[in-house]
């Protein structure tokens, strides 16, 4: 019984790690930007919807939709502004522009939200289900299914829609993407402006089971390293694969090795795969 | 705008330089205090709580015209150092204090892991340090001569807790134990097993979990497939409350939870909201403790009106403990009637007296050992104590959802 319940935790964990990890995950993959402010839209996301929710009643659930359309714009804005600058310089070199972005937002967080940890309290609480002796938490498994379903549509934006195929075409070859008639630039705005998308919108997710404050956003990205490590760059179903493994062997991790090493077995499984599989689990290039 | 920025910043830096320059002469006037505090990173909210403490204190002893040393009276001013959380700055922080600032005393960095480090640097220059907030007897376990402590050891906390679940639980049989992987929260955890296995209880848990982590579901459900009648987490304010609420989220129920520390902050009743009711803690202070003491606060209402008036808040123990680390220097200072660190550092040494905070007379390491902390429960929203029997509000109420 112990068993499937940690089990349960571990695949409802790894969804939302998931959610965290595919926006990082495409951003790294198709403009080889280390997106260093993954982990402070994710924390700005999340105060959008506390303050959302004690400010003006607004459900987290409906914050996400909120959160979607700004931080698209903000993310498209942001590469079209500045990051597009820098786009074609050694990858050192972008990761320290959005190092610097990332020390003001989270500066700015600072100072304008203080390092508190506030908790989002829904009034009345989802409660838990219970299946048997199984019990999940309510909340979770909507924000699982949510953060699925979100992934889902990022897959789907990618395989399907005429932006999607332009992306993964210029993921594939930029010069012969551009002689084609895509207009690269803009690509890789929507790019980023989708990576920022999934940060912002899994932010009230988050925010509705962990605790927020500007100093949980290099923890989201510290995740999000090892989820595209595990599943692979640039693919959106690998995301999801190395979220769910990071969240299954956390769990048994905790479990077998007791809490304190459940961290050091993900790295450890992090050095395996990079040794025998550097590309990731379902790396391939040109894939979404 | 960074321009300006730029140029304020090396005009204080100039500033400040001078201030330093000028020191020997001000020297005359002013007793300047070190205090290297985390006021930037993860533990910044802590260091808010020791600056109000602090800040309030200064306040005090400058509207009586400052402490009296000898015949006259010298004012006080704290010289803050960010060591931005990181615990080696904090030991460099204290070493720019003692050569570089020249301060006259020393108060030690946040929490006993960083206390202890920078202790040594205190004791290398023979400087009287206080330490507001370090209670682990490894803390105070080097020999060491100049470092003194307000708070009394771990065990003072688990020992009255033991024994009045004890008492009034007698169903109380098996324990589950969960630490941060940190000085204080593991050594606390661990008096905690000595102290329910010497009352016959079975610990039937003992885990730690690493700094940072995130999820607690798996120790937990673990936890509650041996069903507890007690179960002790330890950890800092934002590991509580998320272990809390992720118990809430497995629907785990126990006769008995304890939190150490977080329950005594406000914020650990608004993180929670009903899920912090029933949660029991114990700390080294409480605002509803009474003591008539000889210091400058005069007794603790007196202290809990003029914290009220300049927050608007009560104060809780990390606040008091930094104002009575002022108090218990002050006290030093005037018994020895000079700022001479040895002759401060020995009035330390044999003070014998009350404050607001309470009792203070400390044992040969340097920690305090007169403190009868207060165990207390959130009840309706507030905390409420029930330890010890002369100050209790309220009684145990078993049974946390």
């Amino acid at each position: 019984m112990l068993f499937l319940q940690i089990l349960a935790n571990g695949l409802v964990l790894g969804g939302l790690y998931a959610c965290i990890a595919a926006g990082f995950s495409l951003v790294w993959g198709v403009l080889n930007v280390i997106n260093i402010l993954h982990g402070s839209f994710i924390v700005l996301g999340g105060y959008l919807a506390f303050f959302g929710y004690t400010q003006y009643g607004i459900h987290p659930f409906v914050s996400i939709a909120i959160a979607a359309p700004l931080f698209f714009a903000l993310g498209y804005v942001l590469q079209r502004t500045l990051i597009n600058r820098m786009i074609a310089a050694p990858v050192l070199l972008t990761l320290t522009l959005t190092f610097g972005l990332d020390l003001m937002l989270a500066n700015g967080m600072l100072a304008a939200f203080t390092a508190d940890f506030r908790k989002l309290i829904l009034d009345p609480p989802l409660g838990i289900l219970r299946l048997g002796a199984l019990v999940l938490p309510i909340d979770r498994i909507i924000a699982m299914l949510l953060a699925l379903g979100l992934t889902g549509l990022l897959y789907l934006t990618l395989s399907r829609s005429r932006m999607g195929r332009a992306i993964v075409a210029v993921r594939m070859d930029r010069e012969a993407a551009a002689l084609m008639g895509v207009n690269v630039k803009h690509v890789y705005a929507l790019t980023f402006g989708l990576g920022a998308l999934m940060a912002g919108a899994s932010g009230p997710l988050l925010a509705m089971i962990f605790p927020i404050s500007p100093l949980t956003g290099p923890v989201y990205l510290g995740k999000a390293f090892v989820i595209c490590v595990l599943g692979g760059l640039g693919s959106v179903p690998g995301a999801m694969i190395g979220g769910i493994t990071l969240g299954i062997v956390e769990s048994f991790g905790s479990l077998w090795f007791g809490p304190e090493h459940a961290t050091t077995l993900s790295f450890v499984l992090l050095i395996a795969i990079l040794l025998m599989r550097p590309e990731g689990l379902l790396g391939r290039k040109g894939y979404a | 705008m960074k321009r300006l920025s730029f140029i304020a910043r090396v005009s204080t830096a100039v500033l400040s330089a001078c201030l330093v320059w000028s020191s020997p002469l001000m020297a005359q006037e002013l007793i300047r205090i070190g205090a290297p505090l985390p006021i930037t990173g993860p533990l910044s909210p802590e260091a808010k709580k020791l600056q109000n403490g602090i800040n309030l204190w200064v306040e005090a002893v400058n509207k009586v015209g400052g402490i009296k040393v000898g015949a006259k009276r010298m004012k006080v001013e704290v010289v803050y150092v960010d060591y931005q959380s990181n615990t080696p700055r904090a030991v460099q922080a204290t070493e720019r204090l003692i050569t570089q600032d020249k301060v006259d005393f020393m108060f030690s960095p946040f929490g006993s892991g960083a206390a202890k480090a920078a202790s040594s640097v205190s004791e290398k220059y023979q400087m009287p340090t206080i330490a507001a907030t370090a209670s682990s007897e490894q803390v105070y376990d080097q020999g060491y001569k100049y470092l003194f402590g307000v708070y009394t050891p771990n065990q003072t906390l688990t020992e009255p807790l033991a024994d009045l679940v004890a008492k009034q639980a007698s169903g109380v049989q098996r324990v589950a134990i969960l630490a941060r992987n940190d000085l204080f929260p593991l050594a606390i955890a661990q008096e905690m097993e000595k102290s329910a296995k010497k009352r016959g209880m079975n610990v039937t848990y003992f885990e730690k979990y690493a700094i940072g982590t995130l999820d607690h579901a798996s120790a937990l459900s673990q936890i509650k497939s041996q069903s507890p009648h007690w179960i002790f987490a330890t950890g800092y304010i934002n590991d509580l409350i998320l272990i809390k609420k992720q118990m809430a989220d497995q629907g785990i129920e126990a006769p008995v939870v304890t939190m150490i520390a977080g329950p005594a902050y406000k914020e650990f009743v608004s993180g929670l909201g009903k899920g912090a009711e029933n949660v029991t803690s114990a700390a080294w202070w409480h605002p509803a403790v009474r003591y008539q003491g000889k210091d400058v606060f005069g007794s603790t209402e007196n202290f809990n009106k003029l914290f009220r008036e300049k927050y608007g808040l009560d104060p809780d123990y990390g606040e008091a403990s930094s104002a009575a680390s002022g108090v218990v220097l002050q006290l030093a200072i005037e018994a020895a009637g000079t700022l001479d660190r040895q002759k401060v550092r020995d009035a330390l040494a044999a003070m014998n007296t009350v404050t607001f905070f309470g009792p203070i007379k400390f044992g040969p390491t340097g920690q305090v050992i007169s403190l009868d902390p207060p165990v207390f429960q959130v009840q309706k929203g507030k905390q409420v104590v029930i330890l010890p029997t002369a100050i209790k509000q309220g009684n145990l109420q078993l049974g946390v959802k």
